[in-house]
């Protein structure tokens, strides 16, 4: 932001393209995704980034300031949209998760998967396909033997498999 | 167009910024503010011809130092409100430093004066005239505060537009006090602050009707 103020275009479109990505993430968790609305909010605010930069006070800290932007074209939207939405104040750090909603999405999902078998395997489960442990370092975590971490480990797939059949038929 | 493209546009125009531009351009407004309010208070009330001789009084200068302390804790709240996320803790304390003042020297003046001259200290001979006065002398400064607050960025449009009436009744109030000829503390205190306030709960009513952006 800073190399931007000094008119460094590089950096500017850096900062703009970075942050395209996480008002993407903003947006797309309260509007849904992909939709055109979305997309017009990431360019509205990265015009109001670009057009109010020199509000920004380079001695204070950046992302609240541009959370603040981002949640002004929010309300902005919802004002011109008429729509009664409670937006909720939520800390500035979520504007910088990084995850996308799909990903938000599947890991809710797997995170009920999960949950539904008992709690040894599913800490298994997480380390060895989630975590990225191998067999041996899972079983020495759990202090199971190598073979029987592997027996675990696809019986808890085939019964998350399974579970997911009969929800979808 | 597609964003990549307009990253790309804006990008090629980022001319650099020199810091403290936007603080440049609040100042010039409060200075037009003093000037606007300058020529309505000596338009419409005249001059006096004791100017040079109260100008020699410390009474005389309590007031305008009263309220251009408050203008600057003001102007700072300003500063902050038009720049989203930014914490406005110096203004407030330079605000409640300068009511705390106000208010001591207040109490001095009220314990110091015999009972019968209280009421007389607080009212003084323009009570009425002294808010409204105030409000009307604010008129100019609020109007360019507002434009350039508006330039700003402001996001939370009710506070903010309380600080632009805060400063634009403190600038405003500096310039009629030269006018002003009551000297003790107490009127200061009571009157002054609520012209002032006043013209906070003006810019208050007005923020989420004009500094859209």
């Amino acid at each position: 932001m800073l190399r931007g103020l000094a008119g460094e275009a590089n950096a500017h479109g850096e900062l703009l393209t970075l942050m395209s990505r996480y008002l993407r993430g903003y947006f797309g968790r309260r509007l849904g995704a992909g939709t055109a609305d979305m997309e017009d909010l990431v360019q509205d605010t990265l015009l109001a980034i670009h057009l109010k930069r020199e509000t920004y006070d380079p001695t204070q800290p950046f992302t609240p300031w541009a959370y603040m932007l981002a949640r002004y074209k929010l309300l902005d939207h919802f004002r011109r949209q008429g729509a009664r939405t409670m937006v909720v104040l939520e800390d500035a750090g979520e504007l910088f998760a990084t995850e996308n909603p799909e990903e938000g999405a599947v890991r809710r999902d797997l995170g009920k998967l999960l949950g539904a078998l008992p709690a040894k395997q599913s800490q298994l489960l997480r380390d060895v396909k989630l975590t990225g442990l191998s067999m041996e370092e899972a079983a020495a975590k759990s202090g199971m033997s190598v073979s029987a971490v592997k027996v675990s480990v696809h019986r808890g797939l085939k019964s998350m498999a399974k579970r997911v059949r009969d929800a979808d038929g | 167009m597609r964003t990549d493209e307009l990253i790309g546009v804006l990008a090629g125009a980022a001319e650099p910024i020199p810091p403290g531009r936007v603080r440049g351009r609040l100042l010039l407004a409060c200075v037009a503010g003093v000037l606007g309010a300058a020529a309505l208070v000596f338009g419409i009330l005249g001059f006096k011809h004791d100017f040079p001789q109260v100008m020699l009084t410390a009474p005389f200068w309590m007031k305008p130092a009263y309220t251009t302390w408050f203008a600057v804790g003001a102007f700072m709240l300003v500063d902050r409100a038009g720049r989203p996320g930014a914490k406005a803790t110096t203004g407030r304390l330079v605000l409640a430093g300068a009511l705390a003042a106000i208010a001591c020297l207040a109490a001095i003046n009220l314990a110091l004066s015999p009972p019968g001259m209280r009421m007389h200290a607080m009212m003084g001979l323009s009570a009425r005239l002294c808010p409204i006065a105030i409000i009307v002398s604010a008129i100019p400064a609020l109007v360019a505060v507002l434009i350039v607050l508006r330039g700003m960025a402001p996001t939370r449009l009710t506070r903010a537009g309380m600080a632009a009436g805060l400063l634009a009744g403190g600038v405003g109030a500096s310039v009629y006090a030269l006018w002003c000829r009551e000297s003790t503390a107490a009127f200061v205190a009571i009157w002054y602050t609520l012209g002032i306030v006043a013209c906070g709960g003006i810019g208050a009513l007005l923020g989420p009707l004009v500094l859209r952006w």
